[in-house]
């Protein structure tokens, strides 16, 4: 493994800063309309207000675009982070039932807000407030004050993930028809409901996941060896993991809530980079923020444009593509003889 | 044996025809549930949807057998139908053969196209003994569409879009009767260049095809003029062309598609467009 410079961090950085804002661009000047580039060019310079070509680039695939960016950076950060926690390479963001939470939260608000006549957008704080019921709980039980082990907390979220589970599946009988469409939306991960004003509180959670998680990197890196001997080098492992507990569970509350669930980038993402960069996590959690926002711009430019003027959810590009993309490093891992 | 099996189904068809009405039906559809009560035939329906009633509050005293996805074979066969009639969607095709293996008389109709809905109020009909009413409405419709068509022959085709819902955003696409009547009512029916049926467009397909007129069916209750102002690029905006159109008022493939014709006509062409000679 290489030595981590300062000079090295700052390169590889600026690499990944560079594509994320690469795939931004593109996600920008591409779409279904087939807009020419010198359109785009006039309404990102302001001069083509009130015009379709202005609400398509500023107004449709503006948002949308950074809303993917901020998404995808919260969701492989999230990643990262949980498999350290957890010292587990299958961990994602939805495993400790964060997702669950949320999706419990949106979908209740989705099934019977039209009753209560709460439109879509009461949809998106609904979703967040059952994440961070999620995460309170999951903070109670698992550790009720004591020190918590890894395994408690992944049961505790594989269970909370399946009883949520039973309750959309129960409210989506409950749902009509119109209704039972956006549930689905949701469930597969789709950001075609993409609004500007979601972007800001988006970002405030993934700003806060980092600011949480960029000063516990060594301290994530000398978890790796296992919990004894971290607190042996010095590491506070408990304050470590709940800090890291209740601001990535923010996080992926933040993301999910405005998307659904949308799947692999949090896995794909962080052993990509893994692979790419070893597993240092100063270098890794803020690589895994610019790779994951750019891996979700560009599954979403596809979601786009790939049928024409139809939507596809973007979930279903990160799983088609992700798949079987995992199962080759997986794969190409064994063969090099690795973990 | 060609000969023979065209005997048999001769007479399966002579048999079919002769058959008794109809007295006791089941109705797992609303717009076969509409046919029916246009038909007169309120009193051999003896159960229906759950959607049914959501569309037709008076029947709310019959007996519910569950919803359009999930109806309830249990409720079915108690109420001892002699018709069930059903449309068969992907949910409803397992419960058709359940239907029939409790020995259950079943007649599927499966409206598509505007022709086709026609054909199910005619066939409806006649499996309830009102073979007469299912021909006058039929006419009615088929009227309408002549009177309609040449009203609108003159007058300029806009192009439209017909919103079914709005997040997600569901259009009328290619090859549907509301497609075919909006092809009559004298309208470009843009979702129809994107694809069959009712697609799920973007929001950058809308703003892109530029429509004269959206027509609003969602059920939404933010109002659509209100809702699509936050669009005003859209030219049907700027003009003030966009109308709403009731819960079911053109959605439904069901008895009065000579009123939705005339809607949308209206909806379409305003003042331009002749009253209907009475």
């Amino acid at each position: 493994m290489k030595v981590l410079t300062r000079r090295r961090l700052a390169a590889t950085l600026l690499g990944f800063a560079a594509l994320a804002l690469g795939a931004i661009a593109l996600g920008l000047v591409v779409g279904s309309s087939g807009l020419p580039l010198a359109d785009v060019l006039d309404a990102l310079r302001g001069r083509a207000e009130a015009s379709a070509a202005a609400d398509i680039v500023l107004r449709i695939r503006l948002p949308r675009v950074l809303l993917a960016a901020l998404v995808g950076g919260a969701l492989a950060v999230a990643g990262v982070l949980f498999q350290a926690l957890l010292r587990n390479p299958l961990a994602d963001p939805f495993i400790l039932g964060v997702s669950g939470g949320a999706a419990l939260g949106g979908i209740a608000m989705l099934a019977f807000g039209t009753a209560l006549g709460l439109g879509a957008a009461a949809v998106p704080p609904a979703a967040f407030a059952g994440a961070a019921v999620a995460t309170l709980l999951l903070y109670a039980l698992s550790g009720a004050g004591t020190r918590f082990s890894s395994t408690h907390l992944l049961l505790t979220g594989v269970v909370f993930n399946a009883f949520a589970s039973a309750l959309i599946v129960f409210a989506a009988s409950v749902a009509g028809l119109a209704e039972g469409t956006r549930i689905f939306l949701w469930l597969i991960g789709s950001l075609s409901s993409a609004r500007l004003e979601l972007v800001g509180s988006v970002a405030v959670f993934l700003a806060l996941g980092l600011v949480a998680a960029l000063p516990l990197a060594r301290a994530l890196n000398a978890l790796a060896l296992g919990e004894e001997p971290a607190a042996q080098l010095g590491v506070d492992v408990e304050r470590t993991k709940r800090v890291l507990l209740i601001s990535t569970s923010l996080m992926v509350g933040a993301a999910v809530s405005v998307s659904g669930l949308i799947g692999f980038v949090g896995l794909l993402v962080p052993h990509l980079l893994r692979l790419l960069l070893g597993p240092d996590h100063r270098l890794l959690v803020p690589a895994a923020g610019l790779g994951g926002a750019a891996f979700l711009v560009l599954c979403d430019t596809l979601a786009r444009i790939v049928l024409g003027g139809r939507e596809l959810p973007v979930g279903a590009i990160t799983a088609l593509a992700g798949g079987p993309l995992f199962l080759l490093l997986l794969r190409r891992q064994a063969g090099v003889g690795g973990r | 044996m060609p000969r023979g099996a065209l005997l048999v189904g001769l007479f399966l068809a002579i048999a079919a025809a002769a058959a008794p009405p109809a007295q006791r039906v089941v109705s797992l559809n609303p717009s076969l549930t509409a046919m029916l009560l246009a038909l007169d035939a309120r009193e051999v329906l003896v159960g229906v949807d759950d959607y049914s009633v959501k569309v037709q509050p008076e029947l709310a005293g019959l007996p519910r057998v569950g919803g359009l996805a999930d109806p309830n074979l249990e409720s079915v066969a108690a109420l001892r139908p002699d018709l069930v009639a059903i449309v068969p969607s992907e949910e409803q095709r397992d419960f058709r053969a359940q239907l029939r293996a409790l020995g259950l008389p079943v007649l599927e109709l499966d409206p598509k196209r505007f022709d086709e809905v026609l054909d199910a109020i005619l066939a409806l009909g006649a499996a309830v003994g009102r073979a007469p009413a299912a021909e006058a409405r039929v006419a009615a419709i088929r009227r309408a569409r002549g009177e309609i068509e040449a009203a609108v022959r003159a007058l300029p085709r806009p192009r439209a879009v017909l919103v079914l819902q709005r997040e997600p955003l569901f259009v009328v696409g290619r090859g549907s009767f509301i497609d075919d009547m909006l092809a009559a009512a004298g309208a470009r029916n843009l979702g129809a260049e994107v694809a069959d049926r009712y697609p799920r467009v973007s929001l950058e397909w809308l703003v892109a095809s530029a429509p004269d007129v959206l027509l609003d069916a969602s059920d939404d209750p933010t109002p659509a003029v209100e809702y699509w102002a936050q669009w005003p690029s859209l030219p049907a905006v700027a003009a003030g062309r966009v109308v709403t159109l009731g819960a079911g008022e053109v959605t439904l493939p069901g008895p009065w598609l000579d009123r939705a014709l005339w809607t949308l006509a209206r909806a379409l062409h305003g003042a331009a467009l002749p009253e209907p000679a009475r």
